[in-house]
């Protein structure tokens, strides 16, 4: 298995894409087919859109890079999941189905930094929550949490 | 998305472990939903092939459900809304899964804040195993357990609020996992995963019938009555007595260590899938009068590993655990064989031999690492039919109070305990299967797979040795003997041996 080896990956869109299998093996779902020995057509991805993948090669890149440092690679991480909330969830799906772990930690991470420390107020807004409490329930909820406003 | 028999149920007129309901009726998960529920269930009776189709809940406490309702159902709600969309915001399009995995990554008290958010937040917010995680995490064996994991989490870091819950039911919330999860946490055992019990059983046979019979052709065996003599333990083991003798010592209950009566207290008021079992290979060493309770039955006093002293693999476990506790599939480690005493309570086993893998069940081309991803309940669900029209059928048995069950070396095992049960179970390696350990032990990934032990690298040598030292010659004995059997015949399956399989050519392979 030399290290140049290039597969092709065909997204739902009917894109392709070369990538080298080194780093394409990030993804166990790849790995394990490249173990199977069925990578010599093109690897369908029919739950992976072109945008998405170029996201996801993106980051296998950048951690497939040499000499670069964690903190260099922490702050490549920060700006790369700076995107549109639709973009960072078909990037967490992607990575789900691509069975990625190390991307769907970070992404995971990401969100729950987005829900700590927030009102309830402002979870709803930063995920476009509708409150479909009626006051009375979201008043016996609030008082089952009360522990939790301390 | 569960499939339609999963949608049914039946209601338990009384809690019976015998035969079949004949005359059930029906139940709904939630009084709000019963009208849609009974709507489906009796279009789907229809369609029925089975006649006991259905699941038994428990008969006490259930855990709390919130109004969950599996996706299914979804498509007989007029309006056709699912809360857990409406509460999920944009987060709705990730799947189940990974919202917990995310969920998992917050703190006690951002879990309560989220859980006031929306309906859809609530009922993610309040799933156990989240404050499961929680609790072993910030209290480690330490916890007092109040009913729920959120309930002891709670309690122990905000001492001055109130753990109730609201018993807030959200109607319109389909999921199929977190459904399923609850489901499993409060089903029991359905008669017809009973019913099978094929093992051989023998009462007063001598050692050598045991081992030309079992223990040489490898086919596990029920013995009954070889306790009655020398076990203490059978009479004198209950609640009060153990708790007198352990006192504050702590026993290994998966990632913690906990106090028994602390254990019990969690064990007798838990409800879920994959209760804590409490499962300690050091109970002789830390109380002393346990092992004078019990003896090692005659049929295995032959104890290799013991050459080896204080330097040998983990040997013998007390196990103790509620109703739904267990061990899902596995073969024992470092190729030992192994017996399993009930002292209280009953154990449903089910054995398949070395050569066919169980299924839903996926080792690792090495045998490093067996993937069985779903817990022993999912098992008999989805998966415990498949078996019953197979040539290759599982070995099955309940063992009860005084019977010990032989389990072979390299075979697959899955228990359950049906109640509250309390057990001893040791491995061991014989003159019968030393060469096969020796074999396993030499392993180039041996390090990885050889358990039980600090030592793993050098096991085998240091086995080895000591054998060649005390028993000079076996080794050699042994090699003779099976070369010399091999030369005569291909050595049969399991299956073979057995005299009216007509196993014909299924085969497992990887």
């Amino acid at each position: 298995m030399s290290s140049t080896k290039l597969l092709t990956l065909k997204t739902s869109d009917g894109e392709e894409f070369k990538l080298d299998e080194a780093v394409a093996v990030k993804s166990q779902a790849i790995k394990n087919m490249v173990e199977d020995d069925c990578v010599s057509n093109a690897i369908p991805l029919p739950n992976v859109d072109s945008k998405t993948m170029t996201k996801v090669i993106e980051y296998w890149k950048k951690h497939s890079e040499e000499g670069v440092s964690k903190d260099q690679l922490n702050d490549f991480d920060k700006g790369f999941l700076e995107v549109h909330h639709s973009v960072l969830y078909d990037l967490l799906l992607a990575a789900n189905y691509l069975n990625d772990k190390e991307l769907v930690d970070v992404i995971c991470q990401e969100v729950a930094d987005r829900i700590k420390g927030k009102t309830p107020e402002e979870i709803r807004k930063e995920f476009d929550i509708k409150n479909d409490f009626t006051p009375e329930e979201e008043e016996k909820i609030r008082q089952e949490n009360a522990w939790a406003f301390d | 998305m569960l499939s339609s028999k999963t949608l049914i149920f039946k209601k338990q007129k009384r809690k019976t472990k015998n035969g079949k309901n004949k005359k059930s009726k029906k139940i709904s998960v939630s009084t709000k939903q019963e009208s849609v529920t009974k709507q489906y269930q009796i279009a789907q009776e229809e369609e029925q092939e089975e006649e006991d189709e259905g699941f038994s809940l428990k008969d006490s406490v259930q855990s709390e459900n919130h109004g969950v309702q599996p996706l299914g159902n979804l498509y007989f709600n007029p309006s056709s809304h699912n809360s857990r969309n409406i509460g999920l915001g944009n987060l709705q399009t990730l799947t189940d899964e990974l919202v917990l995995d995310i969920l998992a990554l917050l703190e006690g008290t951002n879990l309560g804040i989220l859980s006031t958010v929306s309906k859809g937040f609530y009922i993610f917010c309040n799933h156990e195993p989240l404050w499961r995680n929680l609790v072993l995490e910030n209290c480690k064996g330490g916890f007092f357990f109040k009913g729920s994991w959120k309930s002891t989490f709670v309690s122990a870091n905000k001492p001055l609020f109130s753990v109730l819950s609201c018993g807030f039911k959200v109607r319109d919330f389909y999921s199929d996992y977190l459904f399923q999860s609850w489901l499993c946490a409060n089903l029991e055992m359905k008669p017809e995963w009973l019913e099978r019990d094929n093992i051989v059983r023998r009462k007063g046979i001598s050692v050598d019938e045991f081992v030309l019979n079992f223990e040489e052709p490898n086919k596990p065996v029920l013995l009954e009555g070889c306790l009655e003599n020398n076990w203490p333990a059978l009479e004198k083991w209950n609640r009060d007595y153990l708790i007198e003798k352990c006192g504050d010592v702590k026993f290994s209950v998966g990632p913690v260590e906990m106090k028994l009566e602390d254990y019990f207290r969690y064990s007798d008021q838990v409800r879920e899938e994959r209760p804590l079992y409490l499962f300690d290979p050091k109970f002789a060493e830390k109380i002393p009068q346990l092992e004078k309770d019990y003896d090692i039955p005659m049929y295995f006093n032959e104890d290799l590993f013991s050459v080896l002293g204080n330097d040998r693999p983990d040997y013998r476990w007390i196990i103790i655990g509620p109703a739904g506790s267990g061990s899902s599939f596995h073969i024992d480690p470092n190729s030992t064989s192994a017996w399993n005493a009930v002292i209280k309570g009953s154990k449903k086993w089910v054995l398949f031999p070395p050569d066919v893998v169980p299924p839903g069940v996926h080792p690792s081309p090495d045998g490093a690492e067996v993937a069985s991803p779903v817990s022993i309940i999912e098992w008999f669900m989805n998966f415990y039919n498949e078996t019953k029209n197979w040539k290759k059928r599982p070995i099955e048995c309940v063992c009860k109070v005084g019977e010990v069950i032989f389990v072979p070396n390299g075979w697959w095992h899955l228990v359950i305990n049906l109640e509250d049960s309390i057990a001893i179970t040791q491995n061991f390696v014989s003159r019968r299967n030393l060469l096969n350990v020796l074999e396993f032990l030499e392993r180039p990934n041996a390090c990885t797979l050889v358990s039980g032990t600090s030592d793993r690298v050098n096991l085998h040598d240091k086995f080895k040795n000591a054998i060649e030292t005390y028993l000079p010659g076996t080794i050699d004995e042994l090699t003779l003997k099976a070369e010399e059997k091999k030369a005569q015949q291909n050595k049969p399956s399991f299956w073979d041996t057995v005299t009216d399989s007509k196993a014909g050519a299924f085969k497992f392979s990887f």
